[in-house]
């Protein structure tokens, strides 16, 4: 199989607005990656947009940047979901010889409307949309059933809320302690404000290239899995489509599902619960570094997050003393995580 | 410079057929409906028209409720509960609003589905589900 290089990232974000527009928003990500990778537009062999149309309010959203993203003339897929399924979908495009050179560009501003009513067009059209449901009452069914049995839930997702917080350098998310925290006003019970990501714009691209680990961290192993979207067709104890993306990149890249290990783990967690739902999918431990930089709790752009996570690990394999170490990329999109894709980043020599 | 704008589109979403069945047994029969998988046994809530988990089309439909069982639920300020309730006679819950008052909800509380009086072949023509008092109330 061939090895699949990180050639370069550009990241714009997150901030609470962008007050550029899309395309242009769009454009800075990408010209940062190009030059991050050394490269120019002609060298593009081939573009993934991920981008969701509800949330620009514009029907096909990938049109508005098809210039930006250089892909006129050019091959273009379009994901309406998380970034890393974009991601996966540029890689398997390299694995299949179809071409040597992809850019994954993902973006969202959810500055422009509220996320909240967006998400519940998300839901089922019959069923579930007429009730008001949307992602965040998801979440805080999912999150509930955690807390039913367990005392100590609210209190220990507070103090991560507060960690997490405490480590993001975007200025995204207002310091808060864990009593704060737990003072805060309930959004989806259990869930409080200051448990909730802040969402706000941005925009991410990755180069990815057929070439070898000389060059720095390689994509050894990518999967993706959707779950039912019934909330009560799942067991929401378990984040069982994240296991089995995990146990498919894990095949992919050649490593035992049950005994791989990780240096860092960087997860997709819009709410600390979701960092349990990971680590209970994924068997990663204690041994593993989770989020130096506070991950999506210290600030999220939806869509964008977990190619944000990938270009968080990919910087932390760059780091000097981090060559040659090991990261778990996760994003997740859909009500209580419905929808899951991974990524397996190895450092370069 | 920022332009404002709301959309606003007029749409019609066809329920399907076993969709359509839950509805209609709503408006005219005061009945929730689901539907049974022979292949892995279950009976799923609300009806639909494939198994989620095989696949198999043309599942038969069955009655449930109106008697039901909290599995979760979610406080939502200015919206009110949404609550996990499984129907009697189902293996899976169906998503709808808890309605309260409500102290102290338990996982496995009884409930009971409350229809409107007034009733369209919709969603809403649910009321919600109410907890079922000790003294039988
Ligand atoms: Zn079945």
């Amino acid at each position: 199989m061939r090895t699949i290089r990180i050639a370069g990232v550009g990241e714009t974000g997150p901030v609470q607005q962008d007050r550029r527009s899309i395309p242009e928003m769009v454009l800075g990500a990408v010209d940062l990656a190009l030059a991050d990778a050394q490269i120019g537009h002609g060298e593009i062999d081939s573009v993934v947009t991920a981008s969701v149309d509800l949330f620009d309010g514009l029907t096909a959203s990938n049109i508005a940047v098809t210039e930006v993203v250089g892909a006129v003339m050019k091959p273009e897929a379009r994901i309406a979901g998380d970034g890393l399924a974009a991601t996966v979908h540029g890689a398997c495009q390299i694995w299949a010889h179809a071409y040597d050179t992809v850019l994954v560009v993902a973006h969202a501003k959810t500055s422009m409307a509220a996320n909240g009513k967006l998400t519940q067009w998300a839901m089922d059209p019959i069923h579930l949309q007429p009730l008001g449901v949307n992602f965040s009452a998801a979440a805080g069914l999912q999150a509930n059933v955690l807390a039913q049995h367990d005392r100590h839930a609210e209190k220990r997702w507070a103090r991560l809320s507060c960690e997490r917080r405490a480590a993001g350098t975007s200025g995204m998310a207002k310091k808060l302690s864990q009593s704060e925290i737990l003072a805060s006003e309930i959004t989806t019970s259990p869930l409080r404000n200051g448990m909730c990501a802040p969402l706000g714009d941005g925009a991410c691209a990755v180069v990815l290239q057929a070439g070898s680990n000389a060059g720095g961290p390689v994509l050894s192993g990518v999967g993706h899995d959707l779950e039912a979207h019934g909330l009560g067709d799942r067991n929401l104890v378990h984040w069982a489509g994240l296991t089995r993306a995990f146990d498919r990149a894990c095949r992919v890249a050649n490593l035992p599902p049950a005994d791989a290990r990780f240096d860092l783990a960087e997860p997709s967690c819009f709410y600390p619960h979701e960092e349990e739902l990971f680590l209970r999918a994924t068997g990663i431990d204690g041994g593993t570094v989770i989020s130096p930089d506070g991950g999506l709790m210290a600030g999220c752009v939806p869509v964008v997050a977990g190619m944000s996570r990938l270009v968080a690990a990919f910087k932390w394999l760059r780091q000097t003393g981090n060559a040659g170490k090991r990261a778990l990329v996760h994003g997740h999109w859909g009500p209580a995580g419905q929808a899951q894709a991974v990524a397996i980043v190895d450092g370069g020599l | 410079m920022i332009r404002e704008e709301a959309i606003k589109i007029p749409f019609q979403y066809a329920a399907g057929t076993a969709g359509s069945e839950f509805l209609i047994n709503l408006r005219d029969h005061r009945q929730l409906t689901g539907s049974r998988c022979s292949d892995c046994e279950r009976t799923l809530a609300p009806a639909r028209a494939y198994c989620p988990d095989c696949g198999r089309e043309g599942l038969h439909s069955v009655n449930i409720g109106p008697g039901a069982e909290l599995v979760s639920w979610t406080i939502v300020p200015d919206k009110g509960v949404f609550a996990l309730v499984r129907p009697d006679g189902a293996d899976t819950a169906m998503l709808h609003k808890l309605l309260g008052p409500i102290d102290d909800p338990q996982p496995g509380i009884r409930l009971q589905v409350v229809f409107r009086e007034e009733r369209s072949g919709h969603i809403n023509d649910i009321e919600g589900f109410a907890i079922v008092q000790e003294n039988g109330e």
